[in-house]
């Protein structure tokens, strides 16, 4: 299937490993995800007043007309403010959390799997709230890692605030925040958002942090993915 | 129009939306903030506001508010306190350098462009002790081009928002400040 594919700012920078990882899941899938052409930031949880932050997603969307119904958005912020931003519903604003159901599992063909392995599946903030803006299935990591045989951890801080969005105006307070999260983890973290990734990683000290794509590459075989 | 009144349409709301909080503080219970050992009650927030009394820049919340939405998934009647929060911070131009430099950059290029954002921080990170975290962030830095986004149709953009209809543009500037 076709989609249109919005990567924004982050994953075209720092958090280019969920760019990579996410395109080569959907090659694997058999999708392919064409780019929206000379799309613009989406103002993530930073840029001004909500009029301003819709307003940037809203260009975004008139770019995309025309060339999909679809559009993939991996970044968190960017999935919310997109999907905030078509209230005409020209499009369906997707996260690929919601396109990895059961069947797209089976078709992965894995080659691993994930026996006697602790992972605690952690969604941050914006994947989950607020409702209307949220994913569907709110379980889907934890439904993948023991569809693959593995443990889950930690389901009580899956939604709990990394603190992210303080991280660059006070850092103590994400610190604070990010180490209540990783104190009540056990096992390997997985994340889907960079802003969680990003903080949970600066403040952990030995924990294992990695985007859900990586345990989905290292499952298909990519000795690098982890 | 009153300041408070500008600051409640900004975050998409009219003020009688707010004569609904039942006072019932549930979003207190929740709030992150609490979690950094503060007393906050976002529902003061609210009556501050319903009641026409400015908030001051320094109020906790405006602070430290994470954008979490914890309030708005407890609150019975879903109401978007970071919403907001952030219509506050704008209106008071509360904003670290490192938001003036994201914020710049989208202004230039469109886009966030990573390298620039550091560069134009650099006093603040250094000041606030970020350098020690760089070991850290090496998986994430990469040296790349800005893409040049062609310049936003801001006039268009705005309109077609829901709300004030134009009446502010990317820049900043308000309309009915």
């Amino acid at each position: 299937m076709n989609y249109g594919y919005y990567p924004g700012c982050s994953l075209t920078g720092s958090a280019r490993k969920l760019d990579k990882g996410v395109r080569a899941i959907f090659r694997k899938l058999g999708h392919s995800l064409n780019e929206i052409p000379d799309w613009n930031c989406c103002g993530a949880l930073e840029y001004g007043d909500r009029n301003e932050l819709i307003g940037l997603s809203r260009e975004n969307l008139k770019k995309a007309e025309g060339m999909c119904r679809e559009i993939v958005a991996p970044c968190p912020a960017c999935y919310k403010n997109l999907k905030e931003a078509n209230s005409d519903a020209n499009f369906e604003i997707l996260n690929p959390l919601e396109l990895l159901d059961k069947e797209a599992l089976v078709s992965l063909n894995a080659m691993r799997d994930l026996k006697g392995k602790v992972f605690t599946p952690y969604y941050g903030c914006v994947l989950l709230r607020p409702e209307e803006t949220a994913i569907r299935n709110k379980t889907v990591m934890e439904d993948l890692i023991t569809f693959f045989g593995g443990e889950i951890e930690g389901e009580k801080i899956k939604d709990r605030c990394c603190g992210g969005n303080q991280f660059f105006a006070n850092k103590w307070a994400t610190e604070k925040l990010s180490t209540l999260i990783l104190e009540k983890s056990r096992g390997v973290m997985v994340v889907f958002c960079p802003l969680c990734h990003m903080a949970l990683k600066t403040f952990s000290t030995k924990r294992k942090i990695i985007y859900l794509t990586d345990l989905l590459l290292y499952l298909t075989g990519d000795n690098n993915a982890l | 129009m009153q300041k408070t009144d500008y600051i409640i349409e900004l975050a998409g709301y009219k003020k009688e939306d707010f004569s609904v909080c039942l006072g019932c503080k549930i979003c207190a219970s929740v709030c992150t903030v609490n979690d950094l050992e503060m007393n906050i009650n976002p529902q003061d927030l609210l009556v501050s506001l319903f009641l026409e009394q400015e908030v001051d820049r320094d109020h906790l919340l405006v602070r430290y508010c994470t954008n979490c939405y914890r309030c708005t998934s407890a609150c019975p009647w879903r109401i978007k306190i970071p919403d907001v929060v952030r219509a506050l911070r704008e209106s008071l131009s509360v904003a670290s350098p490192f938001e003036k430099a994201f914020k710049g950059s989208i202004n230039i290029w469109g886009r966030v462009y990573e390298p620039y954002v550091f560069l134009m921080a650099i006093p603040f990170l250094l000041k606030e002790g970020y350098v020690k975290h760089m070991a850290k962030w090496t998986e994430y830095m990469s040296i790349h081009l800005p893409h040049k986004v062609k310049r936003l149709n801001r006039s268009n953009s705005l309109n077609n928002s829901h709300g004030l209809n134009g009446s502010n543009d990317l820049n900043g500037n308000k309309g009915r400040m």
